[in-house]
């Protein structure tokens, strides 16, 4: 049973992660291959705070990550603020690769390759979480929350905005419309996805290190977008548990684990190159 | 007295192009006035020096006698200028009522925190922004597609469309940028209509337009533009008639 609880904890984890890249991928166009880099920043701020002299509980914990989240996202995203374009890609993967070289190797603060093991679970209002079931819980109340604010803005006229931006963005600066402030409040959304993914992973495995957010986590949340489809609720959530199933069922088949690795890693890019050529709408998505 | 929109001296170039010399000229409050004259001769670059879309290297636009001198558009068209694109610029995924609704001001959850937690304040909101959207389709004729996405409209709705959008944004100024090419007989109509009822609804009209026919029929004035250079205004009647002025614009052809 608990292996289909941290199946789904992990799950809703990367739907989140998930609604942030479909956030600025998909529904704006601001396309970042460094959301693992701001999944990472939230998980190691998490995982400070909770192991600290003396500890903050973990609903700060996860305040303070996912403020510094939308920060470091509004930041990371900044050269797309302004441009829009293709650079941009360029970009995003240096600030990736950038925070890899620091999650590695800034010892002091991150454990280095190594990474961060004795992460505390999260207790909430004094109560102290300990069975893989509460956490599944709790990820799947984060889930829930990132899953209704993302309906809620892509109901509203932000949503609308942020589409027509997507298409046109001086047309929707000729009808009035702030675009840099739509787009900042975008970013901030998606820092803000991503650093509750990021408190939320630290604490359901207790253990964090840099490869968890790297250029492959990227691309992967990429993957996922794009197999699940871009720009819809059902899009974000569908790529997530389908692609984290993959492992799972590779794992049935009878081969080494040394090749299950290379062999998902593979898959995935198959599946991301196949999606984009012959169904670029992805499951349940739009085109992308 | 001021003008209501006023050009003065606007000067621009692009590289080695010249597209805007000294260029001036007055646009009175509830006219239809057509910018007309041979291609390359300035008329969409005025278009972006009034709207924002380009800072001039010289020269000012006032608006009911207030300088627009380094606003950006957004500001613009809060100041009470909308315009149109020559290439359209729709929101080709989005349905047309979608079109309207975003160009619609002050509307409420713009922003992630009202949508998030104010959401029934944001239905309601959605609502009042789809009936007003409705009305403007209407308005223009296009009520019956306004659930239509863009690309299935054909090309004259499309630029109706246009249309709808800037009237959305609540301007008094519109600035069409070639409203009526490539229509068919029946659609122009239809646009020379539309131009000439919101004239008697108060709005103030500023039109690129090459057609001459188009032209005649709905222009109270007459800019004539040539090399970023105002060369002459007057009535249609009047600037038609000048023999020099289409040696200009035929290029000598005829």
């Amino acid at each position: 049973m608990d292996f289909l609880y941290s199946y789904l904890a992990l799950a809703a984890v990367y739907v989140m992660l998930g609604l942030s890249t479909n956030l600025l991928v998909g529904i704006v166009g601001i396309f970042s291959v460094s959301q693992a880099a701001v999944f990472g920043v939230g998980a190691y701020i998490v995982a400070h705070f909770l192991m600290a002299a003396a500890p903050l509980s973990f609903l700060p914990a996860l305040a303070i990550a996912m403020v510094g989240c939308i920060a470091l996202n509004i930041l990371v995203t900044l050269p797309a603020l302004r441009v829009s374009g293709d650079y941009f890609v360029v970009t995003s993967f240096g600030i990736q690769l950038l925070a890899t070289a620091v999650f590695t190797n800034w010892t002091a603060g991150t454990g280095g390759a190594n990474g961060l093991p004795g992460i505390p679970p999260p207790d909430l209002f004094g109560y102290q979480m300990a069975s893989t079931f509460q956490l599944m819980v709790l990820c799947l109340c984060g889930l829930l929350l990132a899953c209704t604010c993302f309906w809620l803005i892509m109901r509203a006229p932000f949503g609308r905005l942020l589409r027509a931006i997507r298409e046109d963005e001086h047309a929707v600066a000729a009808a009035g419309k702030n675009v840099l402030r739509a787009k900042v409040s975008a970013a901030a959304l998606a820092g803000a996805f991503a650093g509750m993914a990021g408190g939320l992973y630290a604490t359901f495995l207790s253990f964090i290190d840099p490869s968890s957010f790297d250029l492959d986590s990227s691309i992967l949340l990429l993957t996922m977008v794009v197999v699940g489809g871009a720009r819809t609720l059902a899009g974000s959530i569908v790529g997530p548990f389908l692609l984290l199933a993959m492992p799972q069922a590779l794992s049935m088949l009878d081969i080494p684990t040394t090749i299950a690795a290379a062999a998902r890693q593979l898959i995935y890019g198959l599946l991301l190159i196949a999606f984009m050529l012959f169904r670029p709408q992805g499951l349940v998505g739009e085109r992308l | 007295m001021t003008a209501y929109l006023q050009a003065a001296g606007l000067d621009h170039s692009f590289g080695g192009l010249h597209a805007l010399r000294a260029c001036s000229f007055e646009v009175e409050q509830g006219r239809i006035t057509c910018l007309v004259g041979p291609n390359g001769a300035g008329k969409t670059t005025i278009f972006n020096a009034i709207t924002g879309f380009l800072r001039p290297d010289g020269g000012h636009v006032t608006f009911r006698g207030r300088s627009l001198n380094g606003l950006r558009p957004q500001a613009i068209v809060h100041a009470g200028i909308a315009r149109t694109f020559q290439n359209l610029r729709l929101f080709t995924d989005l349905s047309a009522l979608d079109n309207v609704m975003v160009a619609l001001p002050r509307q409420f959850a713009e922003e992630p925190l009202g949508a998030i937690f104010r959401p029934l304040r944001a239905a309601r909101g959605q609502t009042r922004l789809r009936a007003d959207a409705l009305r403007i389709l209407d308005h223009v004729g296009l009520a019956d597609r306004a659930r239509e996405v863009v690309r299935n409209l054909s090309y004259g709705e499309q630029k109706l469309l246009t249309v709808a959008r800037v009237l959305a944004t609540g301007a008094e100024l519109l600035l069409l940028d070639e409203p009526a090419s490539g229509l068919s007989a029946g659609a122009l109509d239809a646009v020379m209509t539309l131009l000439r009822r919101l004239q008697t609804e108060g709005k103030t009209l500023l039109v690129v337009e090459h057609n001459t026919r188009v032209v005649q029929q709905i222009a109270d004035e007459v800019l004539f533009l040539h090399q970023g250079h105002l060369m002459a205004r007057g009535s249609p009647q009047q600037i038609i008639a000048d023999p020099a002025l289409a040696e200009i614009y035929f290029g000598g052809a005829i």
